[in-house]
């Protein structure tokens, strides 16, 4: 109860509206028991019908182990085992305690993990034992609950639009866990006194004070300028952004460091990442086909765009759910709800429809929820919330916001600050790619033809086109694919496909936008351009609470609407939700959405502001202030800080919802600039094993892309230019040329993009399929695109050494670099690896660091002199197998890998000399080392 | 020597040489051990192993699984689940009931019966159609059954579900959850191992993820060509001295930076990598190498034969993983999805996987391994009796069936030589002991020594379990 103001607390009591409040004391015997049936009644019987009954009740033919726990008499008795479960007044030797407390595996109750009795629910059950489990009878149950007035604990009633049942209408809800919901709090910053502090250390500080921690001394400059640059860049400093700063002894260097940092045009693409893991981003739709999707890239340029010119949050969440309907012919805004369709997502011959719809419905449903409210809102599509107060009619109501989104390829001309480069080379291609696919389909069918000729011949009978003959009788005309080996109806089907995976493709270079309308249902397949229909009628789709979330079982109509219980938390007790809503959802087919952003983006909407302050502190320091960044719900873990937080998140609305000038407020603090080592580790240990506090800067192995980016950095290769069509770096080439099932048909086989400069680009560009990962970023826990990523994974596991010693794309990349240090300093082994040194590490060389890699090239140039290293050559087509579904007969293709025809290799080995595969040798190993992987 | 000799013995100097190089890094991990202490004892917190052998929740038979996959939905009907009625009715029209449309499955359609005869085989009488030659001979040491329904109609979506629980992916894989929960037994082998097809299934390498549980349980793919995991080879050229020299600089220059930062233990962890990875490049070659069987049993397998020998190679590898420790072995056979020319096609399928199956069977039980391997056999959905018409009606196909399909086990704590729960008369629909594909995850993790309900991951502020939301154990498949 602490972590709530008194003012807050007093408001919410009041909310509880006249409830009584409940006090047990042992001096008021009558009471006692009066309470002992009102804590039954309201409490214990709904949990145990909630937790219990299922199987011990509900079907009195089929009670597990014989238990029946409908009634007092027979919860005494006992079930099988013939001991009582519970012994009035004897907690301990109950055996319903026992169970609940999950003491034994064996006889954990409820079976389910996941629905286990939380600590208070245990509690509840204790106490009722203690007061020797009163169970009045029915006409007293029904007169305690008549008279109402119930509340107890922390616990409070939340009204809602309604759940599916009165007893979740009646749920009580934990204070501390209701926190994400509750109105924010102005707060005040502990300890005014000292107005030099920074407001953020203040929270800091004195949580720490409390808890007896003591922070670390702020990390060293060279340290300080790698995490910053990291931070908000994913890439390291140069050398003479290091030495600048170590020089610059003036006031406020770092706070420069950080200005010039947030003005990189490479602050986007880091920042824009962490977004893009939020809403899954990828460039292909998942599942059979796995087809591009025309112009995606577009949205994440955009995503690029707005974390660069620090576009306001509340603006860049409108746009996104509702961009296409604030302004149509903007196609800044008809890219910006490409949002909608980010999910994995297909529909063809082969699926239902209204699966099909039904899937993005609920996809989209959820993903708003995670991504904006940081609130999962699936568990509340079967069922009302489990835990949360989110009844089902919440759900179908904010999916009912999306019931008339259909998707559509909008046309939307290509924007000024959209790169081009690449589109018309890459159209040339694919056109290309076109003409010889049809090529090849015309001289089968021309095959065809022949044979049917020979056939009419071989009977005297006339030729007749196909078009002539297809409506004759069977004998009459040849049989179907006459003349067709079984190799050439295999072959047949891989062109089918190659040209519907090729018409998808070529969508990406017209100017379309990968968006949205509004209007009723419509049957479109994956492989089709979605073009915007011509006349759209304007009565909206009904939207119905699903039972059991089934598309077959449609209940009760909803309307639009919101989370209905931030609405109701935030009101007086007197006034309705419906009233209190300033811009009730249309019903009608336009404006659901700009309707909804509206709400989500209020300047008092208490999820959507924590979840992004939150979200920019958990990128800062490793972990949020409420550690699950997609759910603020009683099962997320609740805030460290909940005051920081909520200071955050007013600070971040009345600065104009600035995401960078959250930056400047978070880094400019000492918590943000402690030193990672702990000369006080023993004590943290015990006190706070995981840094919760922050009394250190928790240190961060580099991500994925981080990885992959800061080799490409230091070898000098990077090509730095932003955004465009995406481009496909060097991946791990069996990988690559692995065939991978289509529906009926093999993918294309995956090719890099013929020069270096495109190879050579920042990770973000790379073309992302779902089905298709690039191991070496999947092995460095680059979160897979289905799923919204609220934080990444740092594991450690054995395939990452193999991928960093032995991959072609990591020599290759060492090569490059030894090539630029001989360049930079030509004939000076010293010099190339202090130069290595401070491009990797981003320090000064020790003796010993030079003394050893030294002596390690030097024994290396004697091995490289007896070696001969072996010619590098590309495969310029790949054989496929595969078996014909028809006849399930082995047949073989092979097609023409395209590019490696005409591609760039990098410098390989053989290119080079023994001194610069030696070096090379060198920078493997400088890859390898956790001094590169980690930031401190 | 041999090339391939050579290689090998370069791999295992190379090891030899790691062992000697590798100063504070302790060869400590053993087989089966619990923890693994990494380097001096006063500033080395232990590592958690997450793959260190794990007792099952209960006893149970099964201490592994091969799990054979039957990509595109084999038809129930052709194979262990006869319709002789169909017979009657063969070429009628047939009006689609229902809701689950996809285009593909609207239109004119029409009753087709099986182009198999069928025949009661082994001492339990099971029913199998012709094309099965072999596997009557093991007849009796399956359970076959015919009440699993799954819930999508469409390959990509039934995959995932089959495989992970989930109809739209990114949730951890069957294998991955008993990776999970037992742990392996070999350190220097994934636990989790996927044999898939040349061509990956529809989905990818989602259907074998780890999903949010950690990255060590992600199925490894040993693929039927290249090399088995990817990487896993040192560049060419790279000899032991070079390797050697290597790693000694790295474990050099990470033993300097962990001393600067004594406080953050992942920095262990990842030394510690170096050495693992060494070893499993020393172990997998040696495994995968089927050649080390004699011709008996590779015979036995049907390895030499054109139709049997690719299915052989990967059951044989599966009898290979499981008996060095591997506890999940997925394998592969794709093409099953017989819209047309079932005959042909449903033929060829069976008899590439006929013989290599049995001698599984049999192998494993001469070898005493039988009881201890739980085998499923299934696809991600059955066949419907009907057809639309496609081919003028002369290439009898079938189509996708959620309601209805084939699944058997044996080996593990099985009720073999028994067939539990059945379909309708033309084996449109479960009918009988009709459970979802929740139960029959339950039931393979049941059969493992794991609980479902217990054996759950907290993630997204849930403690998630492989079923998703609980399911039953399908009691009449226990031996």
């Amino acid at each position: 109860m602490n972590r709530f103001p008194v003012q807050q607390l007093y408001r919410l009591t009041i909310l509880a509206i006249s409830f009584m409040t409940w006090h047990c004391s042992s001096e008021q015997g009558a009471s006692k028991s009066e309470y002992g049936e009102a804590l039954f009644v309201h409490e214990i019987q709904p949990l145990l019908q909630r937790k219990c009954l299922t199987c011990h009740g509900d079907d009195p033919s089929d009670l597990s182990g014989d238990l029946d726990l409908r009634s007092r008499r027979s919860m005494l008795q006992g079930g099988q085992s013939g001991l009582s479960a519970v012994i009035p007044g004897k907690i301990a030797e109950s055996r319903l305690i026992h169970a609940v407390k999950r003491v034994d595996p064996d006889t954990a109750m409820p079976p389910k993990e996941d629905e286990s009795l939380d600590e208070d629910e245990v509690e509840l059950l204790e106490e009722w034992i203690g007061l020797d489990a009163p169970w009045p009878d029915e006409d007293k149950q029904q007169e305690i609950r008549e008279t109402g007035a119930w509340q107890y604990g922390n616990r409070l009633p939340v009204r809602t639009s309604g759940g599916l049942s009165a007893d979740w209408d009646d749920r009580r809800y934990k204070l501390d866990k209701l926190w994400a919901f509750l109105p924010l709090e102005n707060q005040e910053v502990p300890g005014m006194q000292h107005d030099a502090i920074h407001p953020v250390d203040a929270f800091i500080d004195a949580k720490l004070e409390e808890k007896g921690l003591r922070a670390s001394k702020q990390a060293e400059k060279e340290t300080l300028i790698r995490r910053a640059s990291f931070d908000l860049t994913g890439l390291p400093p140069t050398p003479e952004e290091v030495s600048d700063f170590i020089a610059d002894e003036s006031e406020g260097a770092f706070s420069r460091v950080i200005d010039r940092l947030l003005e990189s045009p490479h602050y986007g693409e880091q920042w824009g990442r962490h977004w893009l893991d939020v809403v899954r981003y990828a460039d292909s739709d998942g599942y059979s086909n796995d087809y591009i999707r025309p112009n995606a890239w577009r949205y994440r340029d955009y995503v690029i765009r707005s974390f660069n010119e620090d576009k306001p949050y509340n603006q860049f969440v409108r746009e996104q759910v509702a961009g296409d309907e604030l302004d149509p012919n903007d196609p800044e805004m008809l890219i910006a709800s490409g949002f909608l369709r980010m999910g994995p997502w297909e529909h063809t011959a082969m699926s239902v429809q209204a699966e099909t719809r039904q899937l993005f419905l609920d996809d989209v449903t959820n993903i708003v929820g995670e991504a904006f409210l940081s609130i999962p809102l699936s568990c509340a599509k079967c069922h009302d919330h489990k835990y949360d107060p989110i009844p089902t009619r919440d759900y179908y109501s904010i999916q009912a916001v999306f019931a008339t989104t259909q998707f559509a390829d909008r046309s939307a001309p290509f924007l000024p600050s959209e790169n081009l480069e690449l589109l018309d080379e890459e159209k040339a291609r694919l056109e290309a790619w076109i003409e010889k696919t049809k090529k090849e389909q015309r001289e089968m069918k021309a095959r065809e033809e022949n044979a049917a000729r020979s056939w009419y011949a071989a009977r005297g009978l006339k030729y007749l086109p196909k078009r002539e003959r297809r409506r004759l009788p069977e004998e009459q005309q040849p049989p179907r694919y006459y003349g067709l080996t079984h190799q050439d109806l295999g072959y047949r089907k891989v062109l089918n496909k190659r040209m519907q995976i090729l018409n998808r493709t070529k969508a990406r270079f017209d100017p379309f936008a990968y968006s949205v309308y509004n209007g009723p249902n419509r049957d479109v397949r994956s492989h089709q351009v979605m073009k915007m229909p011509d006349s759209i009628p304007q009565d909206p789709p009904a939207t119905h609470i699903l039972g059991g979330g089934s598309v077959y079982s449609p209940t009760q109509e909803v309307p639009p609407g919101v989370l209905s219980a931030v609405v109701s938390l935030g009101l007086p007790p007197d006034r309705s939700i419906e009233e209190a809503l300033p811009n009730p959802i249309p019903t009608g087919m336009q404006g659901r959405r700009a309707a909804f952003a509206d709400w989500l983006t209020r300047d008092k909407n208490p999820l959507v502001t924590r979840s992004i302050v939150n979200r920019i502190w958990q990128y800062h320091f490793g972990r949020g202030l409420a550690g699950n960044a997609n759910n603020f719900g009683a099962t997320g873990q609740q805030p460290t800080h909940p005051e920081l937080l909520d200071w955050l998140a007013i600070y971040f609305v009345e600065n104009g919802w600035s995401i960078k000038a959250m930056h400047r407020l978070i880094m400019n603090s000492a918590a943000y600039q402690r030193s990672s080592q702990d000369a006080y580790a023993s004590t943290r240990r015990e006190i706070d094993p995981d840094n919760r506090y922050l009394s250190v800067f928790s240190p961060r192995r580099l991500t994925a892309e981080e990885i992959r980016d800061t080799r490409l950095f230091v070898s000098g290769e990077i090509n730095p230019i932003p955004g465009g069509i995406p481009v496909r770096p060097e991946i791990n080439q069996e990988i690559a040329l692995q065939p991978r099932h289509t529906m009926g048909s093999i993918a294309p086989a995956y090719q890099p993009s013929p020069r270096p400069q495109d190879r050579n680009r920042r990770t973000i560009y790379a073309e992302k399929y779902r089905n298709m990962r690039d191991p070496m970023l999947e092995v460095f826990n680059q979160p897979g695109p289905d799923v919204s990523c609220e934080r990444r994974d740092a594991s450690s596991v054995t395939p990452q050494v193999f991928s960093l010693m032995n991959s072609t794309q990591v020599r290759d990349r060492a090569i490059a670099f030894a090539l630029r240090l001989e360049d930079q300093y030509p004939d000076d082994l010293a010099a190339q690896i202090t130069g290595a040194v401070e491009l990797c590490w981003n320090r000064r060389t020790t003796r010993q660091d030079l003394e050893s890699s030294l002596a390690y090239v030097e024994s290396m140039v004697e091995y490289h002199q007896k070696q001969k290293p072996i010619a590098v050559e590309y495969p310029t087509q790949v054989h496929r197998k595969m078996f014909e579904e028809m006849t399930g007969e082995p047949f073989e293709y092979s097609e023409e890998l395209d590019i490696y025809k005409n591609y760039t290799l990098d410098k390989k080995d053989i290119d080079v000399s023994v001194t610069t595969r030696a070096l090379a040798d060198l920078l493997v190993v400088y890859f390898n080392t956790n001094e590169f992987m980690y930031v401190y | 020597m041999s090339t391939e000799d050579r290689k090998y013995w370069r791999r295992r100097d190379f090891l030899y040489g790691l062992g000697a190089g590798v100063g504070a890094v302790a060869l400590s991990s053993l087989l089966g051990c619990e923890k693994q202490v990494v380097g001096e004892s006063t500033k080395s917190p232990v590592i958690d192993n997450p793959l260190a052998v794990k007792p099952p929740m209960f006893t149970s038979k099964a201490k592994a699984c091969i799990f054979l996959t039957m990509e595109g939905g084999p038809s129930h009907i052709d194979t262990f689940d006869p319709k002789p009625e169909l017979a009657r009715y063969h070429l009628t029209k047939f009006d689609r009931q229902g809701e689950q449309f996809s285009a593909m499955s609207s239109g004119n359609r029409y009753i087709v019966q099986s182009p198999f005869t069928t025949r009661k085989v082994g001492q339990s009488g099971a029913d199998m159609s012709a094309p099965f030659v072999h596997l009557a001979k093991v007849a009796d040491e399956i359970c076959f059954y015919r009440g699993g329904q799954a819930e999508s109609v469409n390959h990509p979506t039934a995959m995932y579900h089959l495989n992970t629980g989930n109809q739209f992916g990114g949730d951890p894989a069957i294998g991955a959850w008993t990776a999970y929960g037992l742990g392996s037994y070999n350190q220097n082998l994934p636990s989790f191992v996927v044999l898939p097809e040349l061509a990956f299934p529809q989905g990818g390498s989602a259907n074998w993820s780890n999903g949010f549980l950690p990255a060590q349980f992600q199925g490894t793919t040993f693929r039927p060509e290249g090399t088995p995991i990817l990487n896993i080879d040192p560049p060419p050229g790279v000899s032991r001295y070079h390797q050697r020299s290597t790693l000694d600089l790295l474990q050099e220059l990470n033993e300097k930076h962990y001393q600067k930062h004594p406080e953050h233990q992942e920095l262990q962890a990842r030394m510690h990598n170096y050495e693992l990875a060494f070893r499993m490049q020393m172990e997998v070659p040696d495994i995968i190498d089927i050649n080390k069987e004699d011709d008996k049993t590779k015979a036995l397998y049907g390895i030499g034969q054109q139709e049997t020998d690719a299915f052989g190679r990967k059951c044989l590898l599966a009898r290979r993983l499981v008996e060095k420790g591997v506890r999940f072995v997925q394998l592969y056979s794709s093409g099953w999805d017989s819209h047309d020319y079932l005959a042909r096609a449903h033929g060829s399928l069976i008899k590439s996987i006929d013989q290599p199956i049995t001698g599984l069977i049999l192998d494993l039980k001469r070898r005493g391994l039988l009881d201890e391997t739980l085998i499923v056999w299934c696809g991600e959905f059955g066949r419907t009796a009907d057809n639309g018409v496609r081919e003028g009606g002369v290439a009898y196909g079938r189509d996708h069936n959620p309601d209805a399909m084939a699944i058997w086990m044996a080996g593990g704590g099985v009720k073999a030589g028994h067939t539990i729960g059945a379909t309708d008369e033309l084996g449109q629909e479960a009918v009988e002991s009709v459970h979802p594909i929740s139960d029959l995850h339950v039931t393979m993790l049941h059969l493992l020594g794991l609980d479902d309900n217990r054996l759950t991951y907290f993630h997204g502020g849930r403690y998630k379990q492989l079923s998703q939301f609980g399911g039953k154990v399908i009691g009449e498949l226990m031996g």
